[in-house]
């Protein structure tokens, strides 16, 4: 109260100030000039204390106006239509000035106001760019809190009455800024604003105590807040984000490392096999001793290539590149790579019109080669491939008539190291089979057994054809 | 007799090759660094040449140019079980690659194949491999003498194939060589045009002889 009353007294003081220099001075200024003098005070009053004061001093001005410079001097009464006309321009003029004086301070202390919002915006940008994505966006979220009071950020634990819960849910779900000094549930406690902009499926939240001095937040501050929670947002993006390509290196590195271990793996194993089976091979002709030891070898090889295979199933690995293919090529390349016992036949009857598949062509090398492996061990005198398109899909087999599995082992067969009585020549390493299904899957295909028409097993891949 | 280097850095392989060259009526040169190869390859009289790509000193794939630069055929011997790294050697020039652990008669056989190809004179207008030719200029193909109808892109597959003689061609390189740059990854046009062309030249296409697949590698063209 007391400061509303000083803040009057100054223009009045004014009022008073100009009265007495007029009185003084009027013979030598004239009246006119001294009606322009009353307009100071009201300009000082408006500029300081907007329409209230401004209405006053001009009030208080026409009237000192009046009473002391105007004959009859010392009275309210007015002598004369030109001294009525120049009192009611004192009192329009007083009025029209001090409006555009209080809209001009207006206009002022809203771009004061937009100034300090976008300083406080860009001093948190600032913030969220310099250093680690934690540790700026701690240091952003210190600063908000500095300014605005206690702030919760998405998902963290807090004791919300149901009302603010029934806000926050709100705002989580529709994107709008919600609770206290917004337009929705504004009974609410607390301020809740997301930190995403809306229409990105469920928003995180900011959420924001009522001021501690009890007064409502004006919605040009919950505007502006929005714009804060969108800004630390984006550090919380950031974070999000740092986090996910450090996991990507992280994983990049280690499978890096992984394959680089399997290759030079491979590589150890190889040479001393190849010496062996190279310096076998030329005394095989001679020697049923070596013709037996290179076939050993040779099983070796494949028994570390289905090693090495089962390792990258085992910790995911696998990645298919897969192409058109047709099975003609595939089944084709897979029989000339078998290694064949003596007495067994091994063919193919692949529809030379079957749609392409798409399929990675070195796994589904591999995968051929160790069915016909797994074939060629148990059958008693044919190993044959066919293969059918029906409605889009495309199968692929390999049977033999051997003497197949029975059903109660049809799942676990195609577990590691899993093997079936009955093969006498089946001295592959327990994973073909586990690695048949691994690679299958890997490039999108199923693989089943059941009984061949030659009398034995008969594995199938199905597969998607290519339109 | 045919001198044929071989660099490996394993001298156990130097050995094995070493012998199994000489069954085959060639001279072996070994050398256990690319720098060694380097020096043979100066030294010159070179025929063929057998490369392992993991060398102590330098990547076995930088060799291959200065080797094809220098008209000496490149069989690269491979432990690796990357298809890529094959691939990249094919189609920096290497006639043919063989992996680890290889058949001696096998490795023979290609070093023939590449040898043969390595001793053709440059550009013909009728090329011949097995019983099908190729005349580029008139743009007539005949297998046997009887001649094959074939729209531009299966002849041009053919002619590229029937060009290298034997030698594996990339999907990549055929795929450039007939449809052009922009066309390396249409694997599927490939396989169409092979198709297609198995349809005309060979006697039974479900059980092709002529035109063979090396799985995720490329074709090459069989003699039989």
């Amino acid at each position: 109260m007391w400061r509303v009353l000083t803040s009057y007294a100054v223009p009045l003081a004014g009022v008073a100030l100009v009265t007495w220099l007029t009185s003084a001075m009027l013979a030598q200024w004239g009246l006119a000039s001294a009606a322009l003098l009353f307009l100071l005070p009201v300009l000082l009053g408006a500029a300081r204390g907007g329409l209230g004061q401004g209405l006053v001093t001009a009030l208080a001005g026409a009237a000192a106006y009046n009473f002391f410079l105007l004959p009859p001097y010392f009275s309210f009464r007015v002598h004369g239509p030109d001294h009525a006309v120049s009192v009611l321009v004192l009192v329009l003029v007083a009025l029209v000035t001090s409006r555009l004086a209080t809209r001009l301070r207006a206009r002022e202390e809203e771009a004061l106001a937009r100034a300090s919002a976008s300083e406080e915006l860009a001093q948190i940008s600032a913030l969220l760019a310099k250093g680690t994505p934690v540790d700026a966006f701690s240091r952003a979220r210190d600063f908000v809190a500095g300014h605005y009071g206690p702030l919760h950020l998405g998902g963290e634990e807090d004791g919300f009455s149901s009302l603010d819960q029934a806000a926050a849910a709100w705002a989580m779900h529709n994107g709008d800024a919600t609770g206290h000094g917004t337009a929705v549930m504004a009974a609410a406690e607390w301020s809740f604003l997301p930190l995403a902009p809306k229409g990105r499926g469920t928003h995180a939240l900011m959420a924001l105590a009522r001021p501690e001095d009890g007064h409502t937040r004006p919605l040009g501050e919950i505007e502006h807040l929005q714009q804060v929670a969108l800004l630390l947002g984006q550090g919380r993006d950031r974070i999000a984000l740092e986090e996910e390509r450090h996991a990507r290196e992280t994983f990049a590195e280690s499978d890096r490392l992984r394959r680089t271990f399997l290759a030079s793996l491979a590589h150890d194993f190889r040479t001393p096999l190849t010496v062996m089976t190279g310096q076998l091979e030329a005394l095989a002709a001679r020697s049923d001793e070596a013709r037996e030891a290179l076939a050993a070898a040779r099983r070796l090889e494949r028994t570390m290539s289905d090693l090495i295979a089962a390792a990258r199933i085992e910790e995911g690995s696998l990645r298919p590149q897969c192409e058109s293919l047709d099975l003609v090529d595939a089944a084709d390349a897979a029989c000339a790579a078998a290694v064949m016992p003596g007495g067994i036949e091994l063919g193919h009857a692949i529809p030379a019109d079957l749609p392409f598949v798409r399929a990675d062509a070195v796994m589904l090398h591999h995968v051929l080669i160790n069915l016909i492996d797994n074939a060629l061990g148990y059958a008693t005198s044919r190993v044959m491939l066919g293969a059918q398109a029906q409605g889009g899909e495309v199968t692929l087999w390999v049977e033999d008539d051997g003497p197949g599995v029975p059903p109660a082992e049809r799942t676990r067969i195609f577990e590691r190291f899993a093997r079936i009585e009955g093969g006498d020549r089946a001295q592959g390493s327990g994973l073909g089979l586990a690695i048949v299904k691994g690679f299958a899957e890997a490039m999108g295909m199923q693989v089943s057994i059941e009984e061949s028409p030659l009398g034995g097993a008969r594995f199938t891949l199905w597969m998607k054809g290519e339109a | 007799m045919n001198r044929v280097l071989v660099v490996d850095d394993e001298p156990a392989i130097l050995r094995l090759l070493g012998a199994v060259l000489a069954r085959g009526g060639y001279e072996g040169v070994s050398a256990p660094t690319a720098a060694a190869a380097m020096a043979a390859l100066r030294h010159g009289g070179l025929a063929a040449a057998i490369l392992d790509l993991g060398l102590p000193d330098r990547d076995g794939l930088e060799l291959i140019p200065m080797l094809r630069g220098a008209n000496v055929p490149v069989i690269v011997l491979s432990a690796r079980e990357d298809v890529g790294e094959k691939v990249a050697a094919l189609d920096l020039g290497a006639s043919d690659y063989i992996t680890k652990p290889f058949d001696g008669e096998e490795l023979l056989a290609r070093l023939r194949v590449a040898l043969r190809q390595a001793g053709v004179a440059a550009p013909r207008e009728v090329l011949a491999y097995g019983a099908l030719r190729i005349d580029t200029a008139r743009h007539e193909a005949s297998l046997d003498g009887r001649a094959l109808t074939l729209p531009p892109k299966e002849f041009a597959v053919l002619q590229a194939l029937v060009e290298a003689g034997g030698r594996i061609l990339t999907h990549a390189a055929l795929l450039e060589k007939v449809w052009g740059k922009a066309h390396v990854g249409d694997v599927e046009y490939l396989r169409v045009a092979i198709r297609a062309l198995r349809l005309k030249i060979e006697a039974d296409p479900a059980h092709p002889r002529l035109i063979r697949n090396e799985p995720g590698i490329g074709y090459r063209l069989m003699e039989s």
